[in-house]
């Protein structure tokens, strides 16, 4: 019963109207920005049918190419530029991009055709210009699909002209244009499917940057809940009063644990939902082009007992964090030391984090085992362990986060049953003062 | 009349040598307010948290009630109650909150906890203003509530570091009466520290000088102002300081 009153007292300190709107603000937000990311995509996409031509040339090549375009259901939109000063006209006229048919086009091409030889003795090729304009280093804002597709259509059209020209059934045209059937086979542990990896990795890397997110926010926010709940305690004496009351000192510990796992978990959930949402709208691009069976069959989705296996690393990875925290936040003189001390627990959790989302630490050679040594890395590493079969490893870093809990949480109990919590804090950066012993006024 | 307290040679070393409370000895009868004077430093504060089981003694021992400190300290820990010195509370709680959960924990059942609750909202006087956040509450209001839940259990013994520190002159004195008429009214046993003498010679019925860790004499105020031909509690210190300094030096 009076667990159960410690914990309803540690959920109120914690739970407190801030939090629950910092929970639901955060939601809100990142779906939001999901929907932002999602609508950017669908632009670009429409994007893609509008094309921007400025036609110098006046021959019939030029006007049949981009006749071409119009009956191919482009938005094409003729412009006038003087060549030049490209820069004050794009922005006056409010375009992204354009493609510039030089004056010489259409006699470029008879040239071909005629095959006449420049001064070097060569063909030359026929001059196209592409003027596009940026306004942003966001990937997305500079993303022009229209006119590079009035490139292709400009390259093809020529390309199928030449061919014409000597004489070319369209099925050996097609058998230059595609000279090589690649058939790609992507495999995955024991699993195997005909789909282009590159095409996996691209699906890969956005949705795999959601766990790694979650698990970084997870670990940072639970250590600062329960380093602030510790030291505020301490500080402000309400500690004394409590471990001075008839209940033992390890239900005290364990309402600070359990209210902080739970507060946390919400936390968890609530961000798991947002991040989804806003890689979701990321990956809208990427994913509609991956069939979702094929995923299925190499097991690149997580099935339910792999969420389970997840859940239980990042459940560990958040009862270490809590027990490091407890000892830390026993610790601190202030809430300013209780700061610091986060320290080590942000570096430690940002440290495979940044990697998680780059590299293969399994592939890292003897860095690897100092990675290893950090009991998040194995959190990080276990969706990709558990997709890619790697048992040993999952199982190996299960049992060092078992054995890693287990000696923080010694440690935090030994010290809250001991009198070391009011007796030890850390002194980062503060000399000690040196008192010398100074001759008495009243003894000369 | 039955001891409350017994404290045997309490002793608190945090390095060789170096003892916060050295060689402690005294007792606490039923209903009796006793307290450790001494200057800040003195080992006021270890020797009161020794007795109060957040320390533990090097040698020595203390018994509560007939329970060991050492041995049996959860048993200790039901027969008293602990006031910290500047001392604070759940900010987020109300006051008629953080009374509810300091019952729930010292209580062995609701209705009893019902009863702690009542206790303590009639001798806070804190009203209407219980309902509010502790966060808005003043010193002298906050410092009222936390003495109100130290004695809501009605604790064989109350143990209370500095009660009235940081306090001004009206907070001070209506706590002084709050104490004084809960041993005379309930039979409650007190064990106060504090560097204010005539704060102490006001409120106690015995009181142990300390100093550098030792507990250098012990007696009734007015005794011990007559034994030392001084006026005030103040002098009395004085005095004993000196002559333990120069029995030192001899």
């Amino acid at each position: 019963m009076k667990l159960l009153t410690l914990l309803k007292k540690e959920l109120r300190e914690l739970l407190t109207l801030t939090t629950v709107i910092t929970i639901i603000g955060s939601v809100i937000l990142l779906v939001a920005l999901g929907s932002v990311m999602d609508s950017a995509m669908s632009e670009i996409a429409e994007s893609g049918e509008d094309i921007t031509i400025c036609n110098k040339d006046t021959g019939a090549f030029s006007g049949a190419v981009i006749k071409s375009l119009e009956e191919a259901d482009y938005n094409v939109k003729l412009v006038d530029l003087e060549v030049g000063d490209y820069a004050s006209q794009l922005n006056e006229l409010d375009i992204a991009s354009v493609v510039i048919i030089p004056e010489s086009f259409s006699a470029s091409v008879e040239n071909i055709l005629s095959g006449e030889l420049n001064t070097e003795g060569k063909i030359t090729p026929v001059d196209v210009e592409y003027v596009s304009k940026m306004t942003s280093l966001s990937a997305l804002s500079n993303v022009d699909v229209g006119s590079q597709m009035a490139l292709t259509a400009i390259e093809a059209a020529v390309k199928s002209v030449v061919y014409a020209n000597k004489n070319m059934s369209l099925a050996e045209i097609e058998l230059i244009e595609s000279p090589v059937n690649l058939i790609e086979t992507t495999v995955v542990g024991t699993k195997q499917e005909q789909v282009s990896s590159m095409l996996l990795s691209s699906y890969g890397m956005i949705t795999g940057m959601i766990i790694p997110i979650v698990i970084y926010v997870l670990i940072i926010y639970s250590s600062q809940m329960i380093m602030s709940a510790v030291s505020t305690e301490k500080i402000d004496k309400t500690l004394e009063t409590l471990l001075t009351a008839p209940v033992s000192r390890l239900s005290v510990l364990m309402a600070k644990m359990c209210a902080a796992t739970i507060v946390s978990a919400l936390f968890a959930v609530a961000f798991m939902v947002g991040f989804d949402s806003m890689m979701g709208g990321m990956a809208s691009g990427v994913a509609g082009n991956v069939d979702n069976s094929v995923l299925d069959k190499l097991g690149l989705n997580l099935s339910v007992s792999g969420y389970i296996l997840l859940g239980l690393q990042m459940f560990l990875s958040l009862l270490i964090t809590l027990a490091i925290s407890l000892i830390l936040g026993a610790l601190a003189k202030d809430a300013k030391q209780s700061q610091t001390l986060m320290m080590p627990i942000t570096v430690t959790a940002m440290i495979p984090y940044m990697l998680s989302m780059f590299v293969d630490m399994n592939e890292m050679g003897v860095v690897k085992w100092i990675l290893y040594a950090i009991p998040y890395t194995h959190t990080y590493i276990a969706q990709d362990n558990i997709i890619f079969g790697n048992t040993g490893l999952y199982v190996g870093g299960l049992v060092y986060q078992i054995v890693v809990l287990v000696v923080c949480m010694t440690i935090a109990v030994r010290l809250f049953m001991s009198d070391k919590l009011f007796t030890m804090s850390l002194n980062f950066g503060e000399k000690r003062k040196k008192t010398r012993k100074k001759k008495s006024p009243l003894a000369e | 009349m039955a001891k409350v307290l017994e404290v045997k040679g309490l002793s608190k070393q945090y390095k060789k040598g170096v003892y916060a409370s050295h060689n402690v000895s005294f007792d606490i009868d039923e209903g009796e307010i006793f307290a450790l004077i001494g200057p800040n430093g003195a080992g006021k504060t270890t020797t009161i948290r020794m007795i109060a089981t957040l320390l533990q003694s090097t040698e020595g021992d203390a018994t509560v009630a007939g329970y060991s400190i050492n041995d049996n300290p959860n048993k200790v820990r039901e027969c008293i109650t602990y006031l910290p010195d500047e001392a604070g509370a759940y900010k987020t709680m109300t006051g008629t909150q953080y009374l509810k959960f300091m019952a729930g924990i010292f209580a062995p059942d609701k209705a009893t906890a019902n009863e702690y609750v009542k206790n303590a909202t009639e001798m806070c006087g804190l009203g209407d203003r219980l309902s509010d956040k502790i966060g808005s509450y003043s010193r002298g209001m906050i410092r009222k509530l936390l003495l109100s839940r130290a004695v809501m259990s009605r604790p064989k013994l109350a143990i209370l570091d500095e009660p009235t520190s940081g306090l001004d002159i009206i907070n001070a004195l209506e706590i002084r009466r709050m104490i004084k008429e809960l041993a005379q009214k309930y039979g409650m046993s007190f064990l106060l520290s504090s560097h204010n003498m005539l704060e102490i010679e006001f409120v106690s019925d015995r009181v142990g000088i300390i100093a550098k860790g030792h507990l250098l004499e012990v007696g009734k105020p007015n005794e011990l102002k007559v034994k030392h031909g001084v006026g005030n509690l103040e002098e009395v210190f004085e005095r004993v300081v000196k002559d333990s300094e120069a029995s030192d030096i001899a």
